[in-house]
């Protein structure tokens, strides 16, 4: 392990450090720091300027009902004369439902201003993980470093091989070989020369080159998704303008009930109070949800926005709720994304040492995290193979997509001259060699200790005769073919057996050949995430069908699928097949949540109904995704799902409880309007509250109608409480707090209130 | 033939008219999804000559636009039509000497009543109306009114079969309403009823002589059995004579009162099963019971006061007076077997839930369509709360649907508030109150009678409290007004959710929560029990609630 660390420093580049591990750091770093400030100056300032007509009957119709009902009673406060028919009771009474129904209406804006508050103090946070970089200007034919952010258009920079581009650009001098995979996925380092362009925040792999920045400060992606949240059009999801229908459709109807009243219960003989019929108006139509509706889609943006992930729109959250299929990469998601070495198979002829020397050989020149895995268990168990010095100086052989397998490739006689780097290592691993008494060192020709085993007899052998060497590892059927070709002797249903054995125990093995003659099986395997199996059971539970989906054989797929639980496994699959399985699942009328990374990934992402996208993915992935995880988890689309119900379950609970409070309501007031003035005793048996006085009746009503708005402010901003269950479980919970809480609450409330009342009403 | 036994009449009535629904629910089903009918050749032949003779074109799908506007337009010329017939009966065969036309206001307040399926009837049937005019007038429109409802339902319920299926023809749904349902059935009836005692005759009046106080008295008499029979089959429930089925001519004895109670019940309670039959066993099936529980919770209150005896045929009893009568208004008949004023406050408020939701289980369509409304409202809000975006059979409901969903809930308090309201200002209620108006305050009975008048109006229902005395140019052209917009304007809602649920897609996806089983029929009976009390409860408070006590 320390050894091969210290090779990636030395000789090697590694493409995945820092850029998001700092990302992630960062973003933890700001969210414990910067605490949303929760009430100050602006918010007040703003939800006051929020109490304008104009702008509540813009957005809130409900409010605004209750707006003009304030000034209708303010009205009469002032002027208690207008009328004696319908103004019964005395000015200050009237000022106080005056000054119940302003303060209602500020509850409401409030709380709105609140999670707008929220929402911008997140943005802030969002703003500061945005990637700088430090960049070598040319000023005066001289490096300068300077901050990413003052770069302008026009400017030169020098970049090294190793360091970022720190913005999109033209090359004007120099070559390079630039990894771009964090943009397009691609893990082969292209070639730059003058003239190309080049991408802000891909990594210059090798050389040096000059580069003229083109493009502007602040248009970068996270600055267009950080502006979508801001603006100040939050365009409303369908589930939102339909609550919101239903909702005026509610008040509406409420009106002509009220309306209705005001002219029918005066020939009956009762006394038409205005106030008190406003009252009976106010505390009937759904003010609770109405007041609440703005904070809690606000709220919802800042939530998601709080785990670092940032969505386009809140119809991606929503549509996250409805998601009843997900698919997920196996790599990345459900297991770690790297598969390592556990094992060596040898086949008969062969030991594990053999096995481990020739993987060994065959992965030095290997980058991958696969390889390095490889070399680390061989370290590990001490199966280092001879003749290091010309294992190390070898002519790797890239793996290809084509040929399925890579190795080394060295005439073991021809004089070859190691880098510097290369002795390094060299003289780092004949230490490590001597320190643990292996005999004496590796140099020399003629090593004992390798004598009792195969390969090195073979390498050894095969370096006398001065013949080429050819060490490879690949897929099974790769290494199969190769030796099929070169009419090599090999045991096929033995490695097939044992590549098989591997598979069903969740393993990829790999083949690992000497001049087309197998070795012995690599076994690679890729540990689960922590936790995901308890991830998914809830999943699960919520009923949403999870599938896995693989380049894996389907044995291999099997078993992690397996132990990781998921529902269905689609093995063998092709980078083409993820967006045929999205259209397929759609078209049976699922909704479908996925995680992707790269461009191939574009496609479904962009058809899925909830396209997660990492961070660290292409920039193709992140433009066609509707969200984008800043720390790169792909589990956390898991979390985006349970978001996105809550969300629509905060809604729909307090909707529920707004409509059930209306029938203590009807008992606290309509006693109050109609007993003054009857001495029915059959009506006499709707007064089931007892309430004080018509004045405290009314009174205890509005004020409890008030203040249960900021009551469930925290209710709102943090979302209905969502298990992992059955929707029939959640229902049938949800129902008994908010529905049946929704029709006992105010009873007890109004009542509380009304007893307090009466105590200073005297 | 006085009182069976209370349960003896409700499990007779109930056990026939669900089983009879089942058959006809199935026929239905046929009816609605084109396949074979029993008989399919000779009916298929008959209603082939008809269409060829109308021009009408089978095989042409309409949209829900089309759809609404041959409804309107065919209802719109049947209207037109008996309303110049009541303007000129005294001119054709039949009338009596000296039977006038109706006068303009009541002629277009009956023409409204009877299209709509209302029958509020402001006029006397046996002695304002000619044998002519009872029969091709009325009769006729009384096939006319549920044939068009139903077609309108049978358009509704193909919105849900699956994607584009089409609303199929309103004129193929029309005819083939009454020519292989409605005038079948009701000619059986009738010759049934006619055996039970019914008149049936072209003679205007039968004179008896010496009856028991030894003087000559003349009976009006005519086509009753013809009329009787549609008159319950097709919910339209006005009567020959002005006392309705209260008149031995129209309801004989307790056999028939069970019997008529029973043709009410059928096509109301075929439609769940025709659902049932359609888009799924269960939904159906929910939906009946849901409207079952409805009724029997109207039922209930209905009977926690004991109604009459004043005011209620003793040939019915207490029982059999109000399950007819709340059987006639849970479906929007609106007949009567009684005075509206003998009953106890408590059924006149179990009168009013019926009117105010329409839907348990409502009239032939309409019932239906409504019911399917609250399912929808239902869904949005059981939608929310587990958190997924509202859907029913898998179709998401859109904001365009809840906008249509509520609006139908919001016209219906608007027509029967505002005129109510109108009706008290101008003066005009007070005019026909009589002694219910005390000074300048009125009774709660008294307003309880002009709610009930609009509500009846507004709910297509046509029971009423005020009969002929309502017969003022006022109350025509408003309570004409009323019962058509209560009856054009919720279908054309209705069939637009029906031309936006056409077009959705659908898929074989687990419900979140079932559409079916005692959780969601018990959620949708709340939730619509909830909507109306919430609307309507003020107003039963200071009406029929507060006519217990004063």
């Amino acid at each position: 392990m320390k050894i091969v660390d210290m090779i990636k420093k030395e000789m090697r580049f590694d493409k995945n450090d820092k850029g998001q591990n700092a990302i992630s750091a960062v973003s933890s770093n700001t969210s414990n720091k910067k605490k949303p400030s929760t009430i100050d100056r602006k918010v007040i300032q703003d939800s006051v300027t929020k109490l304008d007509p104009r702008y509540l009957a813009k957005n809130n119709a409900v409010m605004f009902t209750v707006e003009v009902g304030f000034i209708v009673v303010f009205i009469i406060a002032l002027f208690p004369n207008i009328s004696t028919e319908f103004v019964q009771f005395s000015s200050a009474f009237y000022f106080e439902i005056a000054v119940i129904l302003i303060i209602t209406v500020w509850f409401a804006t409030f709380s709105e201003s609140l999670s707008e508050a929220q929402a911008r103090a997140r943005v802030d946070s969002l703003r500061s993980l945005e990637k700088e970089v430090s960049a070598r200007k040319i000023v005066n034919e001289k490096e300068v470093v300077v901050n990413s952010k003052s770069l302008k258009p026009g400017d030169e920079v020098k970049v090294y091989a190793g360091e970022t581009i720190p913005r999109d650009g033209l090359v004007i001098k120099g070559k390079a070989f630039v990894d771009e995979s964090m943009m397009t996925g691609e893990s082969n380092p292209v070639f730059k020369e003058k003239d190309d362009h080049v991408i802000g925040g891909t990594r210059i792999a090798s050389d040096n080159i000059l580069v003229e920045i083109t493009a502007e400060a602040g248009r970068s992606f996270l600055d267009e998704m950080v502006g979508l949240i801001e603006s100040a059009s939050r365009p409303k999801t369908k589930n939102e303008i339909a609550l919101t229908m239903l909702l005026a459709g509610l008040s509406l109807i409420f009106i002509i009930v009220v309306g209705g009243l005001l002219f029918l219960i005066h020939y009956l003989g009762y006394s038409g109070d205005i106030a008190t019929l406003i009252a009976l108006l106010v505390a009937l139509m759904p003010t609770t949800i109405g007041g609440l509706l703005p904070a809690i889609g606000v709220a919802g943006v800042t939530r998601i926005g709080r785990d670092n992930i940032v969505a386009k729109s809140g119809k991606g959250i929503e549509a996250a709720g409805d998601c009843d299929v997900l698919i997920l990469d196996k790599t990345g998601t459900i297991t770690e994304g790297s598969r390592s070495a556990i094992k060596f198979i040898p086949l008969q002829m062969y030991t594990e040492q053999d096995t481990g020397q020739a993987a060994f050989a065959a992965s030095i020149h290997d980058n991958t995290h696969e390889g390095k895995s490889i070399i680390d268990l061989s370290e590990e168990k001490r199966f280092i193979p001879p003749l290091m010095e010309k294992i190390l100086a070898a002519r790797p052989i890239e793996f290809s997509a084509d040929t399925g397998y890579s190795g080394i490739d060295f005439i073991p006689a021809k004089k070859t001259a190691l880098t510097n780097e290369q002795q390094e290592e060299f003289a780092f691993i004949s230490k490590l060699e001597s320190e643990n008494g292996n005999g004496n060192g590796i140099a020399g020709a003629d090593n004992h200790h390798h004598v009792n085993c195969k390969v090195s007899s073979m390498l050894l052998e095969l370096d006398k005769f001065n013949k080429e060497v050819q060490v490879l590892k690949g897929s099974v059927d790769n290494i199969l073919a190769l030796t099929r070709k070169a009419n090599a002797r090999v045991n096929e249903a033995e490695v097939r057996w044992k590549a098989q054995e591997v598979s069903k125990d969740g393993g990829t093995p790999l083949a690992v050949s000497i001049n087309n003659e197998i070795i012995g099986l690599v076994v690679l395997k890729d540990n689960l995430k922590e936790n995901i199996r308890q991830k998914l059971d809830e999943v699960r539970a919520t009923g949403i069908t999870t599938v896995m989906i693989t380049g894996d054989n389907k044995l291999t797929a099997q078993v992690i699928a397996k132990e990781a639980n998921v529902d269905q496994v689609m093995a063998e699959a092709k980078p083409t097949d993820k967006l045929v399985r999205v259209q397929e699942e759609q078209s049976k009328g699922h909704v479908i949540g996925m995680v992707g990374d790269g461009t191939n990934d574009a496609p479904a992402l962009a058809k899925a109904d909830i396209g997660l996208a990492m961070n660290s993915g292409t920039a193709a992935a992140k433009e066609a995704a509707n969200m984008v995880d800043l720390d790169s988890d792909p589990s956390k689309i898991l979390r985006v799902v349970k978001l996105g119900k809550q969300l629509l379950i905060t809604r729909g609970a307090i909707t529920t409880f707004s409509i059930a409070n209306d029938v203590a309501k009807y008992f606290a007031i309509i006693p109050a309007m109609i007993m003054k003035s009857t001495n029915n005793a059959h009506l006499e048996s709707l007064n089931i509250m007892h309430l004080h006085s018509p004045d405290t009746a009314i009174l205890s009503t509005l004020i409890f109608n008030a203040i249960i708005i900021p009551a469930l402010i925290p209710l709102s901003l943090r979302g209905v409480k969502f298990k992992p269950e059955p929707p029939q479980k959640t229902f049938i919970r949800n129902m008994l707090i908010y529905g049946l809480g929704g029709v006992a609450l105010p009873f007890v409330g109004i009542k509380v209130i009304d007893l307090l009342l009466s105590v200073f009403m005297r | 033939m006085t009182c069976v036994d209370p349960i003896v009449q409700t499990s007779v009535l109930f056990g026939g008219s669900i089983g009879m629904a089942i058959i006809f629910g199935l026929y239905i089903a046929r009816m609605i999804s084109y396949e074979m009918r029993p008989l399919e050749k000779p009916l298929a032949r008959v209603e082939k000559g008809f269409f060829r003779l109308v021009g009408i074109d089978v095989n042409r799908q309409m949209t829900w636009k089309e759809y609404l506007f041959a409804l309107v337009f065919t209802d719109g010329i049947v209207m037109v039509f008996i309303f110049i017939i009541f303007l000129i009966q005294g001119m054709l065969p039949t009338a009596t000497p000296g039977l006038k036309g109706l006068s303009i206001d009541l002629a277009f307040n009956t023409a409204a009543s009877f299209i709509t399926n209302t029958d509020l009837q402001h006029y006397a049937g046996d002695q304002q109306l000619s044998i002519l005019t009872q029969m091709i007038a009325i009769t006729f429109v009384m096939f006319v009114a549920p044939a068009s409802a139903m077609a309108a339902g049978f358009a509704f319920i193909r919105a849900f079969i699956r994607k584009n299926f089409g609303l199929g023809n309103f004129y193929v749904d029309f005819t083939r309403n009454i020519l292989t349902l409605l005038l079948p059935v009701s000619f059986v009836s009738s010759l049934f009823l006619i055996y039970m005692g019914v008149p049936q005759t072209l003679n205007s009046s039968v004179t008896i002589d010496k009856t028991l106080e030894g003087h000559n008295q003349s009976f009006t008499i005519g086509p009753v059995g013809s009329l009787e029979s549609i008159k319950m089959l097709g919910h339209n429930g006005g009567g020959f004579f002005g006392a309705n089925s209260a008149h031995p001519f129209e309801n004989p004895n307790g056999f028939t009162n069970i019997y008529e109670t029973f043709l009410i019940l059928i096509i109301p309670l075929a439609f769940p099963i025709a659902y049932a039959k359609l888009v799924g066993r269960g939904r159906g099936i929910a939906i009946l019971i849901a409207m079952l529980i409805g009724f029997g919770i109207m039922f209930a209150i209905a009977l926690t006061a004991q109604s009459g005896p004043k005011g209620l045929e003793t040939r019915f009893g207490s029982f059999g007076t109000l399950l007819f009568t709340i059987s006639s208004i849970a479906t929007n008949t609106g007949a009567t077997n009684s005075l509206l004023g003998g009953l106890s406050p408590n059924a006149v408020i179990s009168l009013f839930l019926g009117m105010f939701v329409q839907a348990i289980p409502g009239a032939a369509g309409v019932g239906m369509m409504t019911m399917i409304v609250y399912v929808l409202l239902t869904l949005f809000i059981v939608g929310l709360m587990v958190g997924k975006t509202p859907e029913y059979m898998s179709m998401k409901i859109s904001p365009k649907d809840i906008k249509l969903a509520v609006f139908i809930f919001l016209l219906h308090p608007t027509l029967i508030l505002i005129p109510t309201v109108t009706a008290f200002t101008t003066g005009n209620a007070q005019g026909v109150l009589g002694r219910e108006v005390q000074g300048q305050k009125i009774t709660p009975f008294g307003y309880t009678q002009a709610l009930y008048e609009y509500t009846s109006a507004a709910a297509n229902n046509g029971s009423d409290y005020l009969g002929t005395s309502a017969n003022t140019p006022f109350w025509n052209w408003s309570t004409g007004l009323v019962m058509l917009l209560g009856r054009f304007v919720p279908l054309g809602l209705m069939l637009g959710i029906a031309g936006s649920f056409t077009a959705k897609d659908r898929k074989e996806v687990i419900e979140p929560i079932k559409t079916e089983g005692p959780l969601f029929i018990s959620v949708l009976v709340i939730m619509t029990f909830l909507l109306t009390a919430l609307t309507f409860f003020p107003f039963i408070i200071i009406g029929p609630f507060s006519m217990l006590g004063s």
